[in-house]
């Protein structure tokens, strides 16, 4: 019972390398039947112990918990594990009837997830580092699978941009090893409290950090994200908006675990870290005219949003933010996956050219447009309690407040225009049944409204705090909503349909590589300007 | 002293990466940085003194053994790195025909 | 004189940026020393001090580092040759020429290999092969093991290519073998459930004698080395493939 992490590692490692070595005509069975057993085991880890994690940590080898390597959960891995397997189990329904190179495909899909779960469940640092690593390489060669040429240099500024940050992250490491003597976390958990502030740890700290930046796409290093979600296939695209990204949130807040016995005052920079996140990704966003390069700009507004919430002190909120990372796996993976059947029917991706989906393809339209009720942050969704309880962390007529607002109505104004689509005379004809992509849509709609509504289980659960007056039924959050869609169509008619200069101009800066790295040792500088020198 | 040195090499990589407009340059920066990072990790593995960690009977004291042991994988990492980047810039040049960073990221004919 | 509006091939990047650079390097540089100057007082050597008592009674091999890679720290191993198979499929998949493409110039062996460096590559051939093997065998005894000896192995093989140029090698089936040997040491690995009790470890107890767990390091080792060599003549024969 205590060994069921490493097989929960395991069972998709194997499995991808049988899948690959046997090329069965009917991988997809085995692919499905892996993946169920997976999902018992996790339950039934779950409900063994419950409310007595500690008791999960196994040190692998049974060595000296200071010498070998250990693997641990609480509820917060538990629920990013449930969300891993949920995720999988979407993509491979959705790529059910993929083609002929889907040996291949399930191979790096599947190993994939094996890495991803050791990342959530690791307790070592160095292993972190090392799945750090194979999380990149991986996710490189699904980005480049299509083998187009935006696929290729997509993939390898992704590559470099990507190692260079984590090769900061293992800088981090190698310091605070040679100032504890372990890399097992729980231990320097235990012994940052006795060690005292020095500009050592310090550095180790902001290395860290600035490496896990990279990968969680904060600004300003977030500009790999649009290039590689953007030209990705469309079930690989909601798998990186909808977990990867997340991996390396999930990081940031272990870490910030890790130094709280050191005190650092991290709150007041990292939220300003994700308001510019969040404010440069809506403008983005709202200039572009690709249908996927919107959607992937605004995962990098949404974890702007994210960082938000896990930045504050304030318990509440921050379990608002973490609550924001599942909900935003679900409508933002609805998104790419209706993104992506539009584009295979209308041939394009262009938001412009495309009309009368509505007509055209109804049960899409509908699985779409849940999607963007829940990401404008719509009563009854998802999106809208874990934004309320951010929103509601911050006073009334804070600065924060209003950035946030200021977010929300951007967002909507983007979603205005991308609803456009929907409306006009039928242009194409869609004779094909997709059972397998509308059963994976229709899943993750259903878990929108479900989350939306019955989210109290969950969160009692998972966080032990049951926030049960955000989703109270309350006339004004109707109201608030169609006074935000109000202002946001009013916007879009008048600012953004006309395509002024700046917008072009937004549209077409591109960020060079070698800007990217310089902006990032700018962003290094920060941060040692304020948490050293400060 | 050398440990300072050599994070010298890793911000020299680090200078590389942010000033080179070719993509093959840019690989070689990553792999610098590698290297400065694997070096700083065995430096300071051998701050204290002592011998290498294979005992015989007269063994007095050894150097910690965890540093190597992590950057041996490390270095296989990096090397699969390289191996991957540098097929990734064959493909982008038979597709592009340049290597340089500012062309590929502008053109947008190329589509399949 | 022709001007194309949108190409520049010779793009520099300006002085000032990178004085500005330089000078956010040196800031970094700075905090750096100031904290190795600290380093002094708060070196921690837990770690040397455990693995000088304790290893070779613990693990049978008397080279720690080697001790650390298949004993203590195993399931990184584990991973690190993960990276491997995935890299060298990676790389295959990558290599495929699907598509058309329009700027393909194959890799012409323009220069002849000089008879000279062919003759002392069959001379040195058999001694790099068995000098690999020696690496790897004795990982536990001397500085060594599987990845430095498997790519010591791999090397050797490569140079059968500058003796001979169009040696063709079936790369399908060498990826068949990696994998399946990868299965293998996951299994050897994972032995140790049934007679210790814990994952990733030795599968002889704690107390028995080092020569009984060397053959468990050894075994691994041949294992490890055998993989990452198919690993690497796999990622140098993808590389000139794509060429040809």
């Amino acid at each position: 019972m205590i060994n069921i992490p490493i097989i929960l590692i395991f069972i998709p490692v194997v499995t991808s390398i049988l899948i690959y070595l046997f090329k069965w005509r009917h991988m997809n069975l085995i692919a499905f039947a892996a993946q169920l057993v997976m999902t018992v085991l996790a339950i039934h880890y779950y409900l063994y112990y419950r409310g007595a994690f500690e008791l999960t940590h196994i040190v692998l080898g049974g060595w000296d918990a200071r010498i070998g390597i250990s693997l641990v959960n609480d509820e917060l891995s538990m629920s990013f594990i449930f969300l891993t397997l949920f995720t999988w189990w979407m993509v491979i329904i959705y790529t059910y009837a993929f083609g002929k190179t889907k040996h291949t495909f399930l191979f790096f899909l599947f190993f994939l997830q094996g890495v991803f779960l050791g990342l959530l469940q690791s307790n070592d640092l160095f292993n972190l580092f090392v799945f750090f690593e194979l999380t990149t390489i991986i996710v490189t060669i699904l980005i480049a699978y299509k083998k187009v040429g935006e696929s290729y240099r997509a993939a390898i500024y992704y590559l470099l941009l990507n190692t260079s940050g984590v090769l900061i992250f293992l800088l981090g490491i190698i310091l605070i090893y040679f100032n504890f003597g372990t890399i097992n976390m729980v231990e320097i958990t235990q012994l940052m409290h006795t060690v005292e502030d020095t500009t050592l740890l310090r550095l180790s700290y902001l290395f860290m950090m600035g490496g896990i930046s990279v990968k969680a796409a904060l600004f300003p290093v977030f500009t790999w994200l649009p290039r590689a979600h953007g030209v990705a296939q469309s079930a690989i695209s909601a798998l990186l908006s909808g977990l990867i990204v997340k991996g390396g949130l999930y990081l940031f807040f272990r870490l910030n675990f890790l130094y709280e016995g050191a005190g650092f005052a991290y709150s007041d920079f990292f939220f300003y870290v994700g308001a510019l996140t969040a404010i440069v990704g809506v403008m983005f966003a709202l200039s572009q005219k690709d249908m996927k390069q919107i959607l992937a700009y605004h995962t990098v507004s949404q974890v702007g949003i994210i960082m938000m919430g896990l930045s504050s002190v304030d318990e509440e909120v921050f379990f608002g933010g973490v609550m924001h990372t599942f909900n935003h796996a679900f409508f933002k993976s609805l998104l790419f996956l209706g993104a992506g059947m539009i584009i295979k029917v209308y041939r394009t991706r262009k938001v412009g050219d495309i009309r009368g989906v509505a007509r055209t393809m109804p049960l899409v339209s509908i699985f779409m447009i849940v999607g963007m009720l829940s990401i404008t942050g719509a009563p009854l969704f998802n999106g809208f309690i874990s934004k309320s309880i951010i929103m509601y962390g911050f006073a009334e007529t804070s600065v924060r407040y209003w950035i946030l607002f200021a977010v929300n109505i951007g967002t909507a104004t983007s979603f205005v225009k991308m609803a456009q689509i929907f409306f006009g005379p039928k242009t194409v004809s869609y004779p094909m049944r997709h059972l397998a992509q509308n059963t994976a849509m229709m899943m993750l709609a259903l878990g929108c409204i479900i989350l939306g509504n019955f989210y109290i289980p969950f969160t009692t659960g998972f966080f032990g705090i049951p926030f049960d007056t955000v989703g109270e039924f309350h006339i004004g959050h109707f109201f608030d909503y169609a006074v935000t869609v109000g202002i946001a169509y009013m916007i879009f008619r008048f600012i953004v349909a006309k395509d002024y200069r700046p917008i072009r101009l937004i549209r077409e800066y591109q960020v060079s590589f070698e800007t990217a790295n310089y902006v990032f040792i700018v962003y290094l500088v920060a941060l040692t300007t304020y948490f050293i020198l400060i | 002293m050398n440990p300072i040195l050599t994070f010298l090499v890793v911000l020299i990589g680090f200078y590389g990466l942010s000033t080179s407009t070719n993509i093959i340059k840019s690989v070689f920066s990553v792999t610098i940085i590698e290297s400065g990072v694997i070096l700083l990790f065995l430096n300071l593995g051998n701050f204290e003194p002592g011998s290498i960690p294979i005992i015989n009977d007269e063994t007095v004291m050894i150097v910690d053994p965890l540093p190597q042991a992590l950057m041996i994988t490390t270095i296989v990492i990096g090397s699969t790195v390289t191996a991957m980047a540098l097929m990734l810039c064959i493909k982008v040049f038979h597709q592009y025909g340049t290597v340089e960073w500012k062309e590929i990221l502008r053109r947008e004919d190329i589509k399949s | 004189m022709n001007t194309s509006a949108s190409s520049s091939s010779r793009t520099v990047v300006s002085v000032s940026r990178r004085i500005l650079l330089v000078a956010m390097l040196l800031v970094l540089f700075g905090v750096f020393t100031v904290s190795m100057l600290e380093l002094e007082e708060l070196y921690n050597d837990y770690g040397r001090q455990y693995f000088f008592e304790n290893a070779f009674d613990e693990t049978g091999s008397r080279n720690f580092v080697t001790s650390i890679l298949l004993d203590y720290r195993l399931f990184d191993s584990l991973f690190e040759a993960g990276i491997l198979l995935i890299a060298v499929s990676g790389v295959i998949w990558i290599s495929k020429h699907d598509v058309e493409e329009k700027n393909a110039r194959f890799m012409i062996d323009k220069y002849k290999t000089p008879d000279l460096f062919v003759t002392f590559s069959r001379l040195v051939y058999p001694l790099m092969l068995t000098f690999g093997f020696y690496i790897v065998i004795n990982g536990h005894l001397s500085p060594g093991g599987g990845f430095q000896g498997g790519a010591i192995v791999a090397t050797a093989i490569l140079i059968l290519y500058y003796i001979n140029p169009d040696k063709e090698t079936n790369i399908g089936f060498i990826v068949t073998v990696e994998k399946v040997v990868y299965l293998l040491i996951i299994v050897a690995a994972s032995v140790s459930i049934v007679t210790r009790g814990t994952f990733f470890t030795n599968f002889f107890p704690v107390d028995a004698p080092a020569d009984l767990k060397a053959i468990y390091l050894v075994l691994l080792n041949v294992l490890i080395g055998f993989k990452v060599s198919l690993g690497l003549w796999t990622i140098f024969t993808a590389f000139l493939k794509e060429g040809r």
